[in-house]
Parts: C-alpha cells; sequence; structure tokens
C-alpha cells in the first residue's frame, strides 16, 4: 500500500473502501473512530519527537500538545455528531437529512505540522466514512506516514474497510498533482503553501484548501498590556511560532505602545536595531520565491538571530523589528513562521485600525486577526472591517484559532478562510465538511401561493409592492 | 456458512453457483476464502454468486470477487440476486462495469 505510487492504483483502492464504507452504521463507524484515535493519542510523543527529528522546526514538546489537540480535543468534538443516514427530521417544514460520505479524499500535509494533521484528517474522515490518502510534505514522509500507520492498524482492528487509509510513501508533484485531479477523487483537503493550496483549486476537484496567514494583533488602549504580552509569548514562541494563527505583528496604540514595548522587554524578548532588522530581513525572507526563507521556519530566536549575526542572550524569546510600512518593500511585514514579529506604533484608534487592515490584506486574507481590547464597541467594530475567519479576542492566537482550548471553535487543523483565502467557508474545517446532506422534501405548499391568482405576475403594472399587497391579502 | 452447488443451467452448460446465506464481513470471507478461490479452480465453470441473503459485504468480499473474475474471466462471472445496499457497493467500486450485477 504505502510503496505505491500508481494514481490509478491508490484510486481504484480508495474506491473499494468508499463502497464499503458506505454500508457501515454509526455504531461500527464510531467504534473504528474510537480505535484510531486511542491509537494516534497514545502515541502522541513518540510521533511529536519523530516529527521535531525528521524536520528540526519547532519542539517536541509543543508537538506533542499539538497531537493531543488534534486527537483527544477531536475526538471529543465529533464523537457524538451523527454523520451516518438520518441526522434531522423536521416534521413541520417536512425536511428530513440523510449524511451519507463524500468519498476519496486526498489529504496533503503541511511540514510544520505534520503528525497532527495527519492524526486529525483521518478522524474526520473516518468519522464521515470517507476513505483518506495521506500526502506528507517532501521533509516529513517518515513522521506522517507513521501517523498514519498507526491509525490505520487500529481502524482494521475494528473492521473497517481495507485501504480506508492510505498514505504516499514517496512524493513528487507528479502524483499530487495526478491524484488531485483524478476523476474518482471526491475532495482535495489542502494544508500548505499558496502554491499548494492554488494547485488543489485548480485541479478540478473539489478542494478546500488553507494557506497563508498573516495575523495582525491589535493592543488597544483598554487593553492589559502585561497580561497582552504574556499571551502573545506563550502563542508566539508555541512549536517556535509554526502555527499558520499566530501573531505576525504587533499594532499598538500610542496610548499603550510604550507599556507593551517595555512588557515585550522585561519578558525576555529583544528589539531590534534597524541595522539588525536589514540582516533579519536577509535570512528570514527569501526575495526570489517572495516567501519566508524555509530555513529559519520553526527555529528558536538565538538561533535565527545567529544566522542573521546579530548577538542576543541565549534566553530570548521573540525577536522583534519596529516597522512603518507594510507591503513588499517591508518583507518583515508578511507571513514569517518563525519567533518573529513585526512592531507598529500608531496614533489612535482608527490609525491602528487601518494598520491592521494592511496586514490582513497583505497575504493574509481571511484567515485570523487578534485583539486585545476590553471596550466591547471597539471590538465590534475592528470586527466588522477585518477579513478574518477568525477574530480572537484577548487570547493567544496560534492555540485560539484552532479552536477547543480558549474558546468553543470546533477544533481544527485546517482553517477555513472564506472567500477572501479562495475557501468556500471560513469554519474550523471539521467533520461536517466532509458529508453530502440529502433532504428528503415533503410536500409541504405555500399556503399564500396557493390562494393567490397567479395571473397577476402577468399584469406588468403591478409592481414589487402591489404583488407583495395581494400575497399578503391572500394569507 | 456458504453453500456451493454446482448446477446446469437452462442452457445446459455447467456452473458453480455459491449462494452465501450470511453477512460477508471480513471474518466471514476469510474463512471461506481459500477453500472457494479453490474450488473456483478446480470447476473451471462459469460462476454466480447468489447475494440473496446477503445485507452486508466487507473489503474482503470484493477481492474475492476481484480473484475469482481473474480466475475464470470477467464475462464468465456474475453476481446475482444483490440487495440494493449491496449493489450500490459494487456501483461505487465501478465493479458492474467489468461483472455483471443484478
Amino acid at each position: 500500500m504505502g510503496n505505491t505510487i500508481d494514481a490509478n492504483k491508490i484510486m481504484e483502492k480508495a474506491t473499494s473502501a468508499a463502497a464499503i464504507f458506505g454500508q457501515l452504521s454509526q455504531e461500527h463507524t464510531d467504534r473504528i473512530v474510537r480505535a484510531a484515535y486511542e491509537a494516534a493519542f497514545d502515541n502522541r510523543v513518540k510521533l511529536a519527537k519523530l516529527a521535531y527529528e525528521e524536520t528540526g522546526k519547532g519542539k517536541w514538546e509543543d508537538k506533542v500538545i499539538k497531537n493531543a489537540v488534534a486527537t483527544q480535543f477531536v475526538y471529543d468534538d465529533i464523537k457524538d455528531l451523527k454523520t451516518v443516514g438520518i441526522i434531522s427530521e423536521d416534521e413541520e417544514n417536512g425536511i428530513v437529512e440523510i449524511a451519507q460520505p463524500i468519498g476519496p479524499i486526498f489529504a496533503l500535509i503541511p511540514v510544520t505540522n505534520p503528525t497532527s494533521t495527519v492524526m486529525f484528517k483521518i478522524l474526520i474522515a473516518l468519522k464521515t466514512r470517507n476513505p483518506i490518502i495521506i500526502g506528507p510534505h517532501p521533509n516529513a514522509i517518515k513522521c506522517s506516514t507513521e501517523a498514519a500507520r498507526i491509525c490505520y492498524e487500529a481502524a482494521l482492528k475494528e473492521d473497517a474497510p481495507e485501504d480506508c487509509v492510505q498514505w504516499l510513501s514517496e512524493v513528487s508533484m507528479d502524483i499530487t498533482h495526478e491524484l488531485m485531479g483524478h476523476k474518482d477523487l471526491s475532495l482535495v483537503l489542502a494544508t500548505g503553501g499558496a502554491g499548494l493550496v492554488h494547485a488543489a483549486y485548480s485541479s478540478g476537484t473539489p478542494a478546500i484548501g488553507v494557506g497563508p496567514g498573516n495575523v495582525p494583533v491589535f493592543v488597544e488602549k483598554s487593553a492589559d498590556a502585561r497580561f497582552a504580552v504574556e499571551q502573545i509569548i506563550i502563542s508566539k514562541t508555541f512549536d517556535n511560532g509554526t502555527v499558520c494563527a499566530s501573531e505576525q505583528a504587533i499594532v499598538a496604540e500610542r496610548a499603550i505602545a510604550d507599556k507593551v514595548v517595555e512588557e515585550f522587554k522585561q519578558q525576555k524578548c529583544y528589539f531590534l536595531s534597524r541595522e539588525e532588522g536589514k540582516a533579519l530581513e536577509k535570512v528570514a525572507y527569501d526575495p526570489k520565491r517572495e516567501l519566508m526563507n524555509a530555513e529559519i521556519v520553526g527555529k528558536p530566536a538565538p538561533v535565527i538571530a545567529k544566522m542573521a549575526g546579530i548577538d542576543v542572550p541565549d534566553d530570548t524569546k521573540l525577536l522583534l523589528v519596529r516597522l512603518d510600512e507594510v507591503g513588499k518593500e517591508c518583507p518583515l511585514s508578511g507571513e514569517i513562521l518563525a519567533p518573529i514579529l513585526a512592531f507598529y506604533k500608531v496614533g489612535g484608534f482608527d490609525d491602528a485600525i487601518n494598520q491592521c487592515i494592511d496586514l490582513n490584506f497583505y497575504g493574509g486574507t481571511g484567515h485570523t486577526v487578534s485583539m486585545y481590547s476590553n471596550d466591547e464597541d471597539k471590538i465590534k467594530k475592528f470586527a466588522s472591517v477585518m477579513n478574518a475567519g477568525r477574530i480572537l479576542l484577548n487570547t493567544p492566537s496560534s492555540q485560539g484559532a484552532v479552536g477547543g482550548i480558549y474558546n468553543t471553535l470546533n477544533p481544527s487543523f485546517t482553517l477555513g478562510c472564506g472567500s477572501g483565502g479562495k475557501n468556500i467557508t471560513t469554519d474550523n474545517i471539521t467533520a461536517k465538511h466532509l458529508l453530502n446532506i440529502q433532504r428528503i422534501a415533503r410536500r409541504r405548499v405555500n399556503r399564500r401561493l396557493e390562494h393567490f391568482d397567479q395571473n397577476l405576475y402577468f399584469d406588468e403594472s403591478l409592481d414589487a409592492n402591489a404583488i407583495e399587497k395581494k400575497f399578503d391579502m391572500n394569507d | 456458512m456458504v453453500q456451493y452447488n454446482l448446477e446446469s443451467n437452462i442452457t445446459n452448460e455447467p456452473n458453480l453457483i455459491c449462494a452465501f446465506t450470511e453477512r460477508l464481513d471480513t471474518a466471514n470471507c476469510l474463512e471461506i476464502e481459500d477453500e472457494l478461490i479453490n474450488k473456483v479452480r478446480e470447476s473451471k465453470a462459469p460462476v454466480i454468486f447468489n447475494l440473496q441473503d446477503v445485507d452486508y459485504v466487507a473489503s474482503a468480499f470484493l477481492r474475492m470477487c476481484l480473484k475469482v473474475a481473474k480466475e475464470v474471466g470477467p464475462e464468465n462471472f456474475s453476481v446475482i440476486n444483490v440487495h440494493p445496499n449491496v449493489k450500490k457497493v459494487f456501483k461505487i467500486a465501478g465493479f458492474d462495469k467489468q461483472i455483471s450485477i443484478t
């Protein structure tokens, strides 16, 4: 199974698995999910270490937490969900909803979360009776395929369909494209870089793709500066900043900015000089690809500083660089998945919002924004002008966006970015997105239409208001 | 659990008719697979699977169907009396394009 790179063979197996899966009852399905969850959870530490050893990114301890969230939190969230047969009956409106699987899913996995995303996607696929093919990142094949194997073998013990989980043990652009565009594939569930997500959308197969973010954090003047900084550090140092929902830029109102700077300094974060900022830019950004440099992704702050020739204390948590502009000419204003933050000091509330809009629309449209504030009116105003699926309040954004820890969003490792991110939804993707819902629609005649003389539609002298009046008169 | 009958049909050609009488889950299929395939090999006759009393099939059964089709050729293999649930399985798996499913 894992050794084949023949797309047709993989899809033949997936199609057979889909056929068998469709017969399973809710009870049987839930037993399979439970078994996969338990096995995945029990291997959380081993897989975290494996992921760290193979990729060299992040921290294995934080990857344990990611693995726990991707299994325990996700399982807890989906375990009681009805995903088989009739899931709702509305007698009054005559609608009965029936859940059906969508069919084989090709799941692309990012290097930054190579085991947690695998386990998350497998659990939601199994819960919805969909076979899944795991496409690992080329630099994380071993750990991703091991996570898939563990889930699959556990599922088989509960008589899951053969080949309900498959994985690519070799990865190439050719096989990825062939699978994405295969006629028997039902969905591409793509989490990764912008190019990959774009390819998924261009494949002709329905796709849920989640690409980059560029998360601004607005520290509004009513915020508690110490608390805000403490939370931002918790988030941005988590797995060395590899979460796509991690903070990228701090936007602080003048009234609170100095306090915020002081707090960062006190909490072992380092503000770079202008020259140091330029040196950091050279190692953190690849101008040819117009993207962050993969070499610094998930590395600790002192290591990155050393790469840039900057001398910082060994216990430095974050590198902060003061910026005024946003855009290509200012590369550190974009997404950098490492313990690096841009810092903007702005005038008042409107200035801060405008700065956040610029950041939000510079590569992060639809993803996530963050705000520290205790002013409800300002919170709502901020939220109404941002283009983000998640507006997180007084919360570390890495953990907050994933859901289930600091809020009641669905725990997910695939965060919908709405039309701004070329996605169909802004939801945190979970099992409910992997179902076809069929509706039995019983006859319920529209009473108003029944008593309405439909010949009136042909009378051009009657406008919308006149027609509505006659419609209602007969009610 | 599984009945095999070597019978003649209306054209007097001998057929190996396998009438299954139980849920064909993984365990049941594994139990009968070797014996059944040997029988198919020995009889060299066209094979008919009668699924009249079967409302569930596992992956192992699909695999068994592929093996039989390979042994006797898809044109000499048919599956009859399928329940709607099982018919849907064959449809989704695309088996109905190679084997006669009725």
